[in-house]
């Protein structure tokens, strides 16, 4: 007898956000705002983008001491070498925010890290969609203001002698780090070294290290004094 | 591509100051609108973003390559809102709110066109 099928869980209700959305959409196609064509490469392209480009360009990076020297003065010359042409990222056009890359080289003494105060301009042909945190303004505020202590809160303690430089995106350039290659690593090829190079170490939050891939399941801590929902009951509260 | 630039109201539009009192439509949808943390939570799926995420980015690039919403200026407009009307909104419905709320200030689309159109659209999506 055939295995019995279990369909994944899904939600089965429409909310008005859904509504909203579709509902703004038809009617700026309608009144001629944009085409769905436009909307549909858009659409192909948000799918299509993720970071193990840039991932790919720091693992060639610290392998091939020629094609570093490269990424380091031509950003988007060496992008195309990992099937990104900034120059035409989506492939129908060149939005006027994809101009140029540069990337930041890391040493034992100068850490980057990257922010865009003004917005959220980020890499994405080659880093993919930016985090949420990344957008929030408390992060663009005080990263510029207090680097140190917001990478602190990032898990990254650097020693004190680690000058931190943040490089502030802009309309016309985006900024990528090229992180130190860790210890342990020796003998590693381009794919292995690639795999331990995740998104956060090239926002500049976090380094990379040899037992920490991009793809690695993340723990679940359970919370130690977790809160007891109760949805049923109006609570009195004594503030 | 067609070029729709001649037909684009805010077309070359300079950036503005946005209006953070409320509209009426976006406050009924604020009021019974159930955000993606709740049903996800509820009909027990692990995606954090909800579908219609990538298409709303799509909307807001696409708007901007044909010159009817300049990128900077709707995210000058989201930041304002964010902190102010629609602060207790998570993501991603709190961007989409806020787009909305630019485009009808700004004239892109009517408020009363808007909510006929969603009528339609609920009807369609739950016909089935």
């Amino acid at each position: 007898m055939a295995e019995k099928h279990k369909a994944a869980p899904m939600v089965d209700e429409v909310s008005d956000f859904e509504i909203l959305e579709a509902a703004v959409r038809e009617l700026a196609i309608e009144k001629g705002l944009f085409t769905a064509d436009d909307h549909r490469r858009f659409t192909e392209f948000a799918h299509s983008i993720g970071p193990l480009p840039a991932a790919r360009l720091v693992a060639k990076a610290w392998l091939d001491p020629k094609f570093k020297k490269l990424a380091l003065e031509d950003g988007v010359k060496a992008s195309l070498q990992v099937g990104i042409d900034w120059l035409n990222p989506t492939g129908f056009g060149t939005p006027s925010d994809y101009t140029d890359l540069r990337v930041l080289e890391d040493t034992a003494k100068v850490k980057h890290v990257v922010v865009c105060t003004l917005c959220s301009c980020y890499p994405r042909p080659i880093l993919g969609h930016s985090p949420e945190w990344y957008r929030t303004p408390n992060y663009r505020r005080r990263l510029v203001r207090w680097p140190r202590q917001v990478l602190a809160e990032f898990g990254l303690q650097l020693p004190a002698d680690v000058e931190i430089r943040v490089e502030d995106s802009n309309q016309k350039c985006r900024f990528m780090v090229l992180p130190m290659r860790p210890a342990g690593t020796d003998g590693w090829s381009e794919e292995q070294l690639a795999s331990i190079v995740t998104r956060d170490c090239m926002i500049g939050v976090a380094l990379p290290h040899p037992d920490r891939k991009q793809d690695d399941k993340r723990p679940i801590h359970p919370a130690v004094h977790p809160i007891q929902h109760d949805h049923g009951h109006d609570h009195a509260h004594g503030h | 591509m067609a070029d729709t630039k001649a037909k684009n109201p805010g077309a070359g539009a300079s950036r503005q100051e946005p209006d953070p009192s409320p509209i009426t439509l976006l406050e009924k949808i604020r009021s019974r609108g159930r955000a993606w943390e709740d049903l996800a939570v509820q009909y027990g799926v692990t995606n954090p973003d909800p579908p219609w995420k990538v298409s709303m980015f799509s909307t807001c690039e696409a708007l901007a390559i044909r010159d009817c919403l300049e990128t900077l200026d709707r995210r000058a407009s989201e930041d304002d809102l964010s902190e102010t009307l629609y602060r207790d909104i998570p993501q991603p419905e709190r961007q989409l709110m806020a787009l909305a709320h630019t485009m009808i200030r700004r004239g892109l689309v009517d408020e009363d066109e808007l909510e006929r159109r969603m009528r339609q659209v609920h009807e369609r999506l739950t016909s089935a």
